[in-house]
């Protein structure tokens, strides 16, 4: 590359994002990520709510994973509330995260970082020459969409789940009538591992810390305790204590650290690599079938880790569907009271964390939100440094396209909110 | 009043959807729900119309393919950006999508434009055979605002052409059962 980059708007990227590459004497001289992160606004725009609008609310500060903000949203709001939910109540917000996993990772895996790996300009140009890796892909979201729309009322915008359980039951048929679609998303699950394994990653490894949720009886989505490859356990609520934000002046997002200035790496490889062996045994032969070998240091290969996860998810949503035979109320009675409360969850792209505090009156007059991207922001940048050696002899498109890549293979959710951008690319 | 979420209704030969696409809690980007939300008060009391099914998708991206199907007739309306003055509405046919969002706006990588052309290049045949979007030019996309005046009073306006466009496919709605024709 001669030129500086500069790419105003990150394609097949979930969000508004702006990369800039500068150069001084044929070498790099600045790397600007610049991403608007609107969960920051939302914070604001909680405060005065009453506590039950909070999944509402907070399930449109993204379209790709509106369960994961409900889910850690409920928790916090239940914590502060002192709110036990039945355990009939837990199997079907885990069912309920089945489904956003078996929609988001499809999406991701094939129509988002698939392309790239396989040297196609986007998803459109993919589905040209290869129609049914394509179709495979919706087919597999779709599974994933009716699911959502089965349990949550709607699938973009879901609106049953409450504070303290869920507004109504789903029937048991209905939940029921979904398991055949299931077990073929469960099979080209499988199939997806095995095309994920020959795929042509770059050859990059760093040594990160992963961070991820962790339970001694299950691999850890719908809640959990916070662990790192470092050893350090976090009970949820103390997590601002050991995972600090700054604030950076170019961007709208705030940058992660641990509280040893150290950058960390949430998400998929995180979880995997954390949590392995809580996998359910398909997905664990899966990856033992092509011969995966941990820990997983290449970001890129966040694509194993999610289509070893489209196994999990799809494996034990079949399983929870079966089991589902609720009883009594759909919801706990809730008494007012001030309080404070903390809620954690994995959404598809790591660790999300709510903390609320709500008075009297169940009004709330604190809100935090975490979103993971916020926690893989610095971790990004300091991965697009390492990459930049590699990369400053490439041609400028391919130089470009290097960079993009590996922000993509993050994953990154970085609008949430906006559903439309400009997309006049400029590159200077 | 009610706006049915998505599938209501079933499907019924010459299935016509209005759907209001867009995000509630940024400015002006809540147009086409808020211009759907309000068609929907005005016109569809007034008569019964079976067949017509009205949905309201925040950031669908590319969900809006499983929105779509079934459809025979799809009226989108969205809230787009490009060099017009807020408030201008657009009437676009879906061959005039594609240079619509090269020139102006796209849904992160999963525009409109984007996702049809992804179903219509995969031969999705349950997509519908008549694409329509209603475009409303956005001025404020301020995160936690509401609509700008400009927007805002436009929307009887909107209303009224999405009004016309259903009632000139009601007309024209097919009422047998016979084969779907393929997409063009």
């Amino acid at each position: 590359m001669k030129h500086d980059i500069h790419i105003p708007a990150l394609a097949r990227v979930e969000g508004e994002g702006a990369l800039t590459i500068r150069l001084k004497d044929g070498a790099i001289n600045e790397i600007l990520l610049n991403i608007y992160e609107p969960p920051r606004f939302f914070e604001g725009f909680l405060l005065g709510k009453y506590f039950q609008d909070l999944p509402d609310i907070t399930a449109r500060i993204c379209g790709i994973c509106p369960v994961a903000y409900q889910m850690s949203s409920v928790q916090a709001a239940e914590a502060a509330l002192q709110v036990t939910i039945s355990p009939d109540v837990r199997l079907l917000r885990q069912l309920f995260y089945c489904a956003e996993y078996i929609e988001s990772h499809s999406l991701h895996i094939y129509l988002l970082q698939g392309p790239d790996l396989v040297g196609y300009e986007s998803a459109l140009s993919l589905a040209a020459d290869a129609p049914d890796l394509v179709k495979l892909a919706l087919r597999l979201k779709k599974i994933g969409n009716d699911l959502l729309k089965t349990i949550g009322g709607r699938s973009v915008h879901p609106v049953n789940a409450c504070v303290g359980g869920w507004h109504r039951w789903p029937t048991v048929e209905a939940i029921q009538a979904l398991i055949p679609e299931l077990e073929c998303a469960k099979q080209a699950s499988i199939d997806t591992v095995k095309w994920a394994a020959g795929l042509a990653y770059p050859d990059f490894e760093q040594d990160y810390e992963f961070v991820a949720l962790s339970r001694l009886e299950e691999y850890a989505i719908y809640d959990g305790y916070i662990v790192s490859s470092t050893g350090k356990r976090t009970a949820p609520e103390d997590f601002e204590k050991n995972y600090i934000e700054t604030h950076v002046e170019r961007s709208s997002a705030l940058h992660s650290h641990t509280i040893d200035d150290k950058t960390y790496f949430v998400g998929p490889l995180a979880r995997l690599n954390l949590n392995y062996k809580l996998l359910r045994p398909s997905a664990r032969q899966a990856a033992k079938d092509i011969g995966l070998k941990l820990p997983l240091r290449n970001p890129y290969k966040s694509l194993i880790a999610r289509a070893i996860e489209l196994v999990h998810c799809t494996d034990l949503a079949i399983e929870l569907a079966n089991q589902y035979q609720p009883r009594g109320p759909s919801f706990r009675e809730i008494h007012l009271r001030p309080g404070e409360g903390v809620g954690v969850s994995e959404a598809p792209r790591g660790l999300l964390y709510h903390r609320y505090v709500v008075d009297e009156q169940g009004l709330v007059r604190f809100a935090r939100i975490t979103p993971p991207t916020a926690q893989n922001f610095a971790q990004m940048e300091a991965d697009l440094w390492a990459l930049a050696p590699a990369v400053v002899s490439q041609p400028q498109e391919q130089a470009s396209l290097s960079f993009e890549h590996l922000l993509r293979s993050y994953d990154p959710c970085i609008s949430c909110s906006a559903h439309f951008l400009k997309l006049n690319i400029e590159k200077s | 009043m009610k706006v049915p979420h998505d599938g209501a209704g079933g499907n019924y030969p010459g299935t016509i959807k209005v759907i209001g696409i867009g995000q509630s809690m940024r400015g002006d980007d809540a147009a086409g729900l808020a211009a759907v939300r309000l068609w929907n008060e005005t016109y569809m009391p007034i008569t019964d119309r079976p067949g017509v099914q009205v949905e309201l998708a925040e950031l669908p991206g590319i969900g809006l393919l499983d929105l779509l199907e079934g459809a025979w007739v799809a009226i989108l309306v969205d809230a787009v950006s490009s060099d017009a003055a807020p408030g201008t509405i657009h009437v676009l046919h879906e061959a005039q999508l594609e240079a619509f969002s090269k020139s102006a706006s796209s849904a992160h990588g999963w525009g409109v434009a984007e996702t049809l052309s992804l179903g219509r290049k995969l031969g999705i045949h349950t997509l519908p055979e008549i694409l329509v979007l209603i475009g409303i030019e956005a001025g404020n996309l301020e995160v936690g605002t509401g609509l700008s005046q400009e927007v805002a009073s436009i929307l009887p306006a909107a209303a009224q052409i999405i009004e016309q466009r259903v009632s000139t496919f009601l007309t024209a709605q097919p009422h047998s059962t016979s084969p779907r024709i393929s997409p063009r």
